[in-house]
């Protein structure tokens, strides 16, 4: 009898042996797989983290934009885009919460940007102010490296259209202009008319000027000239503070 | 004979036992470190997102510019959620201190601080940059 017991003890040790081994297995494997998935979604939220800062990096190059072409349009130097650019880089650099940044970027130059920024004021019916560059964003740290690159362009346009009547003594023109975002209407900040000819202009007293709001980005303007004006000139600051002009032609 | 392999066996099973428990221990204390890395980038995610939805109309840098810093915490305070502390300074471009104020809705009562930074550049003709720190906890 204590023979059989102590058979059936060493059996049972046995037994426990495997089935403790397999506890252990089952554990060590579901504990990894439970890690891993872990790690995985961590890895996951730290690329998500990454993603938010170029787009947060991206709106700073896109204010500098906008930042350099109000000023520029307002009769600032067009060198100040890559100014700004520069400076904007040099604080990218100086931020280290997620790694290192660096922007480098290149100004567009071609028959209508000139560093950057384009004024296209002088064509009849529209105005063009834009400032356009390519970014190259680069953004590393010890989980993974990104590299973006972009372009942006910021561009505030003006359309012109309308009519006149010569009465002998003035001429009565009733104009209707939209101001555009980057192809989207938006609203003016303020009107400006200017009328003349040979190149001087003289502003169209605000008093004599009658402006209709439609509220989506179209302003109706009327107002007398004299009778000698060759055109008038209507100059739009949008609420980014960038201006743009185009001329409408009266003759 | 028998009697050392039983005695074998039960040095085996307490082996087994302790690295059973080992296991536990090991476990229970990797799994909390990794979700507070989880709540930790969420809160960053949430401030980026914040700081972001309040610079996109450049209401962000012209707070700063007008030192306005009142209307900053308040704008802040509606966009991050209720139940977020946030803790902001503004540095200029040689990362000196430019808000005179606390831009802070409270005290931090979590010890799970979450810091985000942010580059603020302004819209208007003088162009200006500030380096903006954000801490964020989630209220108890």
């Amino acid at each position: 009898m204590k023979q059989l017991q102590g058979r059936l003890k060493a059996n049972c040790s046995g037994q426990l042996l495997i089935v403790a081994a397999l506890a252990i297995a089952l554990l060590i494997s579901s504990t990894t797989a439970y890690v891993y998935e872990l790690s995985e979604e961590t890895r996951a939220s730290g690329m998500e983290q990454m993603g938010d800062l170029v787009f947060a990096l991206k709106q700073g190059t896109r204010n500098t934009m906008i930042s350099s072409l109000a000023n520029a349009s307002n009769g600032g130097e067009k060198t100040l885009l890559a100014t700004n650019l520069d400076k904007l880089s040099e604080v990218m650099r100086s931020i280290h919460s997620f790694g290192s940044c660096n922007l480098l970027f290149r100004t567009f130059n071609d028959s209508l940007y000139d560093q950057g920024i384009r004024l296209s004021w002088n064509t009849t019916n529209m105005g063009v102010s834009s400032a356009s560059a390519n970014f190259t964003l680069n953004v590393d740290n010890a989980a993974a490296e990104i590299v973006v690159n972009y372009d942006i362009n910021v561009t505030t346009s003006l359309t012109v259209n309308g009519s006149y009547i010569d009465e002998g003594t003035e001429k009565l023109a009733n104009l209707t202009c939209r101001v555009y975002n980057e192809d989207q209407s938006v609203l003016a900040e303020n009107i400006g008319v200017f009328y003349g000819n040979s190149g001087n202009w003289v502003q169209v007293d605000p008093s004599s000027l009658s402006t209709v709001d439609f509220g989506n980005g179209t302003y109706s303007l009327s107002f007398a000239v004299p009778s000698d004006t060759v055109q008038a000139s209507i100059h739009v600051i949008d609420s980014r503070g960038v201006l743009v002009q185009a001329i409408y032609d009266l003759s | 004979m028998k009697n050392a392999n039983i005695g074998q066996i039960r040095i085996i099973e307490a082996f087994l036992a302790v690295l059973i428990i080992f296991s536990a221990f090991t476990v229970s204390a990797n799994l909390p470190a990794s979700r507070a890395t989880m709540k930790r980038e969420h809160l960053v995610s949430t401030g980026l997102h914040a700081l972001m939805k309040l610079d996109e109309d450049g209401s962000l840098s012209r707070c700063i510019i007008n030192q306005n810093f009142t209307a900053l915490r308040e704008s802040l305070s509606l966009v991050l959620p209720a139940s977020v502390c946030f803790n902001l300074t503004v540095y200029d471009e040689q990362m000196r201190q430019v808000n005179t104020d606390v831009i802070s809705n409270g005290g931090f009562s979590s010890q799970d601080i979450a810091f985000a930074e942010y580059v603020c550049a302004s819209r208007n003709t003088a162009f200006r940059c500030y380096v903006i720190h954000l801490f964020l906890a989630v209220t108890a």
